[in-house]
């Protein structure tokens, strides 16, 4: 039988239900790897395992008198440190934010903890969710759990290596500008960055209010779609939540994606794309065409505009929420931060509302194009193999270091320009042992299908089961379900 | 110092008060000439009666069915 931090979240779920296994345990399981590899990762911010055993005791209990039990009960887990708890700490990864204890819960924590799950701390990120790395000033940078030099992707850096690590069995991340789906690249995990307005922001730290998006980092694209189910949908204290309904995106996944039309973009994407990486990808799409799906080579419409617009949005609105720290605080900020937030305030207003009203009439052609030929689109989530953290470290580095520090994010974020669902899945490993993440796009509101092909791809493959050898190295125990 | 980015600066100390917090902030406030480049590339391209409240909207249009 499996160990109990190896379980997948929807496995872990199903084994407090079906009383194979007691939330206790299963808080038990995570933390034993926790206390064995963290010292390695630097994944948390803070914990609270006494809340934590207090939330499973009470689980249990519910459990020994046959209560309701929802669909995530007794699960213990973690999330980027910047979803609100009234009266718990929320660092937002920063030094200024280091004793912020908010006076609201985010909707997205309500809701799991109506379907059960409870928070046992808060996670490492990037500082305000502002890089793509995982680098941070003040509570040290996230590591690798494939290998610990290298880069763990972010900006929900902490949320991609403690699900890949086996000590978290799901954790809710954000996405601007690939913050979700680069992690779960970098860190070997599945994670989705819903539809823009899909799931409530409300209680959640901003950083570009156009372009935030709640989202989940798990195992698989089946513990995906639990949560996603659970907290998608409108919230009245989020008046840009989409009023739309929300299907049980876990029901989707039957794995028949026979007809289903993938499109492999053949400009911009693969750019400078190094060899490991596209090879891993046409080995993904032989995957995806091997359960009958038609694999079609396109040209994408419209990217200049989307590269040229795509920036500006969430480097005027960072920079704008940031003013008065930037002027009173700014050695506060690491380097890479304050850096790339100084150039926002010379951007004029002018491109700003450009960018902005350019992005319905740029979608609606997107779409009209591309989604009239295909279904969805599959590109590398990170074109190039993994950086170290060295290699793209500004505060230290050397001038011109920044270019490959943005190159991290170059095939995520036009997507959130666009405002498109998007899913990165594990399809294989660079030479230096890190993972390389399938990126699967669709047209506004298709969440149930990225997931489905997702979903369909690791029936067929075993990368998002490969265990990160870091956890046999350091003799991290476990235990077996009962 | 380049002229450009000089003016950069002056412009973000007047209308913002802030000032340049390192040189890593200099050199991405000089890339700023890609970004004017880009959008001169796109000029001509934003409707007359486009806006910003299209883009939820479109979201739903386009969405699937």
């Amino acid at each position: 039988m499996p160990e109990l931090a190896d379980l997948t979240l929807v496995e872990a779920a199903d084994a407090v239900r079906l009383g194979q296994a007691s939330s206790m345990e299963l808080l038990d399981a995570v933390w034993a790897n926790l206390e064995a590899v963290n010292p390695h990762l630097n994944a948390t911010i803070w914990l609270d395992r006494e809340g934590a055993e207090q939330a499973a005791r009470q689980a249990d209990q519910a459990v020994r008198e046959k209560a309701w039990l929802g669909p995530l009960h007794g699960v213990p887990l973690a999330h980027k440190d910047m979803y609100y708890q009234a009266g718990k700490l929320s660092t937002c990864g920063s030094v200024i934010r280091q004793d912020y204890r908010p006076t609201i819960t985010a909707t997205v924590i309500d809701k799991l903890t109506e379907a059960g799950a409870y928070t046992f701390g808060g996670l490492n990120m990037a500082e305000f969710a502002q890089n793509p790395t995982g680098h941070n000033k003040t509570f040290g940078d996230c590591h690798n759990p494939w290998n610990p030099p290298y880069i763990t992707g972010g900006s929900s850096s902490g949320s991609g290596a403690s699900v890949a690590a086996r000590f978290n069995y799901a954790a809710l991340g954000s996405d601007t500008g690939g913050s979700i789906r680069l992690p779960a690249a970098a860190c070997g995990v599945t994670g989705i960055k819903p539809t823009q307005t899909r799931v409530s922001r409300y209680g959640v730290m901003p950083l570009s209010f156009s372009c935030d998006n709640v989202g989940p980092l798990c195992r698989t694209a089946r513990d995906c779609a639990r949560i996603m189910t659970l907290i998608a949908g409108r919230d009245p204290r989020d008046p840009t939540s989409a009023h739309l309904p929300v299907p049980d995106y876990e029901a989707a996944l039957d794995g028949d994606i026979r007809g289903l039309r993938v499109g492999v973009p053949t400009n911009y994407f693969l750019d400078d794309a190094d060899a490991p990486v596209v090879q891993a990808m046409e080995q993904a799409l032989e995957v995806l065409a091997a359960r009958g799906a038609v694999i079609q080579r396109i040209a994408l419409p419209l990217l200049d505009a989307v590269a040229a617009c795509v920036s500006i949005i969430s480097r005027v609105e960072g920079a704008t929420i940031h003013a008065q720290w930037m002027r009173t605080r700014a050695a506060d900020y690491g380097v890479h931060i304050s850096s790339r937030m100084y150039p926002g305030y010379a951007i004029p207003a002018t491109y700003y509302v450009e960018a902005l009203s350019r992005r319905g009439p740029i979608l609606k052609a997107f779409a009209r194009d591309v989604f009239a030929r295909v279904d969805v689109l599959v590109t590398p989530t990170i074109r190039t193999c993994l950086p170290t953290l060295a290699e793209t470290d500004i505060d230290h580095g050397p001038p011109g270091i920044e270019h490959k520090f943005l190159a991290v994010s170059a095939n995520t974020r036009p997507f959130n320009y666009l405002g498109l669902p998007a899913v990165s899945a594990p399809c294989g490993f660079d030479p230096n042992g890190c993972p390389i993440g399938l990126q699967i796009a669709g047209r506004p509101f298709a969440e149930a299908r990225v997931l489905q092909a997702a979903d369909a791809y690791q029936r067929d493959t075993a990368w998002h089961n490969r265990r990160p050898p870091v956890l046999d190295a350091v003799g991290a125990m476990g235990v077996t379900v009962a | 110092m380049d002229t450009f980015l000089a003016e950069i600066e002056q412009t973000i100390a007047r209308w913002h008060g802030i000032e340049a917090p390192n040189d890593p902030a200099r050199r991405m406030a000089a890339d700023l000439v890609a970004t004017i480049r880009a959008f001169e590339a796109q000029r001509g391209t934003l409707a007359f009666e486009d806006e910003p409240a299209s883009f939820e909207a479109a979201l739903l249009e386009t969405r699937e069915a």
